[in-house]
């Protein structure tokens, strides 16, 4: 008997068929719209039919779908794997199970889901015809559901359900709203409630979660944090330091939002490999001792470079903002902030007792500096290794006309920067002089500035 | 201090005043370089990290025939161990644990994964001897013609590798065995019930129509039912009735055949119901209506003699369908060429084995996006993706090798 399973097995093996009919397909591409019109929303929703298991499709020969035959079949699995599935909500509140207008069969070559207006002209038009030769596999499943509704001015909300039609299930989704807008979603296996609308409060509240939890995941922006922290530890210092290293990836991190990032293949390796370069900068700085009273400075031009490393993170989310792109930039902004905001209070403290009462601060900077920057040295030569793949430019008038307009934004940047600090210490310094204390401008030195007591 | 602010200001003004000077001045430099030189056309740049390895210590054989179908998955087929060297499949000969021919099939998702195999010999159809050219049809259909010795014939699959038809039997047309004791066969353009190895198949979903470019052995296009595999019609160059008479070598200088030569190596249809034939070692494209009306023709890279110029062609993404892709294994570049005029506009890529180089390019589909995907046969092997960056001033001049920039 055993003898005879192996058998059966092998020659299943060596079949040149490697997908057998009803295994669970490694990846479905779902297509939908989503229209609230009066009192119903009209879900139409377009699912390969391969991936709608235990559904006995009838046919005309093994393999192939008899289409005048499917209606039943077709309805039974629109109910069964969609209509009962995916969950809708208006205003929080669960819909119920909507009414399943119409169901048919459509050619995998069939582009009518590329529109709304043409998608429901399709599942509403005339039927293929049964001299088709058509695998069952191969053909997609159109549904045309309707869920009644309040109001189409209402906010709506899904949660797919889609998950178990395939190993990987991506949801490509358009939301055509009352007011003529249309807003596209790209939903990956399980995405949980998706607000389809959300206020601004809810769309900042999920951001500010993201950038909560990025911060805490990305090991390499903690590192860069701890190699910030481990000689300055003054609250003041601390306070200019992680400001700067905000203010500046929040500059990039909108820039990028706008497009204005370089759409090279080659820019997210070089990104990745200055982030390493960064944190092994730091950790050098900080093993030779060097004067950190200017590290702002130097943290904000490494911002700029983390702010496009977030910028990647954030990319495939921004379709969850809603109307509220700007609110969802800055609140993943202070979800990051929240995020180092709490390491910070992890680590300083720890700082602090172990360089009192286990090593000597100057060892212990240098060990622990040491450490993190062989870890980012790691980094650096893997990341490197994959932006070398890319050429140099050729070093001609293009290149030098990019350069040049680098060159402008920086100094345009510098030139922002400084009167923005002229401006604070003028106020500074009225306001020193209300208090009859010396206002700085008068004493020659910056000592404050430059961090002295 | 205030004049220490005003210095400061003054620097700031005067550094950007100098750059936008600069800026301008560089500009103009760009502009006057590229002026004449370049042309409006799509520009690509080769994805050197794509696609993914594969599994299992795979390679893949000479890589003849590619197709993107309506998921923007991308399909090849190569001819696997048979075109590996024994040093390349260790682990089929036992003697290495490297390496091993692939499934003749592979699917790759958009991002360059593998997603199944499959093909091979199998129960109820011939596989061919050389399997040539891939195509996944409107209904996810997949079919398969073939270029060996005896390839006569076409297969056609579902998706996941099950046999469906086949139309045509191998082994037709027969001749005597020659010196080496292997069988001969001729050609014959004329045979409505089989083939002539095959190079490439299309199939026109409006009709549910398949197109063939038969082939390496007959001289003709020849059309079917899709379902049925039943020839509705066939023709030779210009419209003729095929010949197969044996033109001899291709003479640049001559006045252009009157028929085919071997390969009738693809054939395409536009958007606005076009069908454009690579006539390979004809150097040209020749352009029809779908019921075999002659419409015109254009070479490419005219003096390229032995095995041509014209090897496959894939339409752009536009709804015009304005540029055609030539693949060109001889000059190892794809040619950018206008469908209207068939000039050629702009070329890219070189004869090398590095990311965005050639050897033996061979065939050549689209994506929905308009990133294009080559396969290589020869010692070539491989599959590359160059990706579109939008339409650009390109340099008319061949660009070499695409390389990634911004």
């Amino acid at each position: 008997m055993r003898v005879a399973a192996a058998i059966a097995l092998a020659l299943v093996l060596a079949s040149p068929v490697r997908a057998l009919a009803h295994d669970i397909p490694n990846d479905v591409i779902v297509q939908a719209f989503l229209k609230p019109e009066g009192q119903r929303l009209r879900f139409l929703v377009r699912v390969p039919l391969m991936a709608m298991r235990d559904i006995e499709v009838p046919q005309r020969r093994p393999g192939f779908i008899d289409i005048t035959r499917a209606e039943a079949a077709l309805r039974e699995a629109a109910t069964v794997w969609i209509a009962q599935e995916v969950a809708l909500y208006e205003e929080e509140v669960r819909l119920p199970v909507p009414e399943l207008v119409a169901v048919r069969v459509s050619l995998p070559s069939d582009r009518s889901f590329q529109e709304y207006d043409t998608a429901l002209a399709h599942i509403t038009g005339a039927s293929l015809t049964d001299d088709n030769e058509l695998p069952w596999e191969q053909v997609f499943l159109d549904a045309w559901m309707e869920y009644p509704i309040a109001s189409d001015e209402s906010r709506f909300a899904i949660n797919p359900g889609l998950r178990p039609l395939a190993q990987r299930v991506t949801i490509v989704m358009r939301l055509l709203t009352p007011d003529g807008r249309d807003r596209a979603f790209e939903l990956h296996d399980d995405p949980g409630i998706v607000r389809l609308d959300p206020r601004w409060h809810q769309a900042a509240a999920r951001f500010v979660r993201s950038g909560f939890g990025h911060i805490l995941e990305g090991i390499d922006h903690l590192l860069f944090l701890l190699c910030l922290v481990i000689p300055v530890r003054r609250i003041r210092m601390l306070v200019m330091v992680v400001t700067s290293f905000t203010v500046a990836h929040s500059i990039t991190l909108i820039a990028s939002a706008y497009n204005v990032a370089p759409g090279g293949l080659w820019f997210p390796p070089l990104v990745e490999t200055l982030i390493a370069a960064s944190i092994v900068y730091m950790a050098l700085e900080n093993i030779v001792g060097a004067n950190v009273v200017r590290r702002w400075l130097i943290t904000f031009a490494f911002g700029l470079v983390h702010g496009f490393g977030f910028s990647f993170a954030l990319r495939d989310s921004l379709q969850f903002a809603g109307s509220h792109l700007l609110t969802a930039l800055l609140s993943f902004n202070l979800g990051v902030e929240l995020g180092q905001l709490l390491v910070l209070a992890a680590v300083v403290p720890a700082l602090n007792v172990m360089f009192r009462f286990i090593v000597a601060e100057r060892m212990g900077t240098i060990i622990l500096s040491a450490i993190v920057a062989h870890t980012a040295w790691h980094w650096l030569t893997e990341r490197g290794g994959q932006l070398l793949q890319f050429p140099w430019p050729a070093l001609d008038a293009t290149l030098l006309l990019t350069v040049v307009r680098v060159a402008i934004g920086i100094v345009a940047l510098a030139a922002v920067i400084w009167i923005v600090r002229l401006q604070v210490r003028r106020k500074a310094g009225v306001a020193t002089r209300e208090s009859g204390g010396f206002a700085p401008a008068e004493t020659g030195r910056y000592a404050q500035e430059e961090g002295r007591p | 201090m205030a004049r220490r602010h005003l210095l400061i200001g003054v620097t700031f003004v005067v550094a950007i005043g100098i750059l936008a000077v600069a800026e301008v001045m560089l500009q103009q430099a760009v502009t006057a370089q590229e002026g004449g030189a370049t042309v409006r056309a799509p520009r690509f740049e080769v994805d050197p990290l794509w696609p993914k390895p594969l599994p299992n210590h795979w390679l893949l054989g000479s890589t003849i025939g590619v197709w993107v179908d309506e998921r923007d998955h991308i399909w090849i087929i190569h001819r696997s161990s048979a075109t590996l060297d024994e040093n390349e499949k260790g682990v089929e000969l036992k003697t290495a644990e490297c390496c091993a021919g692939a499934p003749p099939v592979l699917e790759f998702d958009a991002e360059g994964n593998l997603v199944q195999s499959w093909g091979g010999p199998g129960q109820g159809y011939e596989w061919p001897q050389s399997n040539h050219g891939i195509f996944v049809d409107h209904k996810g259909n997949v079919w398969i013609g073939g270029n060996g010795g005896g390839d006569s014939h076409i297969l056609k699959f579902t998706r996941n590798g099950k046999f469906i038809a086949q139309y045509g039997k191998a082994g037709v047309h027969r001749g005597p065995t020659n010196a080496e004791g292997l069988s001969t066969y001729s050609g014959d353009s004329n045979d409505q019930q089989n083939f002539g190895r095959v190079a490439k198949i299309v199939v026109d979903p409006r009709d549910n129509e398949a197109y063939i470019a038969d082939g390496y052995l007959n001289k003709r296009v020849a059309v079917l039912d899709a379902d049925t595999g039943k020839m509705k019609r066939y023709w030779g160059a210009y419209g003729n009735k095929p010949d197969d008479k044996n033109l001899g070598p291709y003479n640049p200088d001559a006045q252009p055949a009157q028929q085919f030569r071997n390969p009738v190596h693809c054939a395409d249809l536009s958007n606005d119901g076009l069908l454009y034939v690579c006539d390979r070692a004809n150097d040209r494209i020749q352009v029809f209506r779908k019921d075999g009306t002659f419409v015109k023709e254009g070479f490419i890279a005219k003096r390229t003699l032995a095995s041509g110029s014209v090897w496959d062609l894939a339409f752009s993404r536009d709804p015009q369908q304005r540029y055609l892709f030539v693949v060109d294994g001889m000059n190892q570049r794809v040619h950018v060429v206008l469908r209207d005029t068939l000039e050629v506009v702009a070329s890219f890529g070189d004869g090398g084995r590095q990311p965005g180089q050639f050897y033996g390019v061979h065939s050549i589909a689209i994506d929905s996006k308009g990133n294009l995907y080559t396969t290589e046969t020869w010692e070539g092997k491989r599959l590359q993706k160059f990706v579109y960056r939008g339409l650009d001033n390109v340099p008319r001049r061949p660009q070499g090798v695409v390389w990634p920039r911004t």
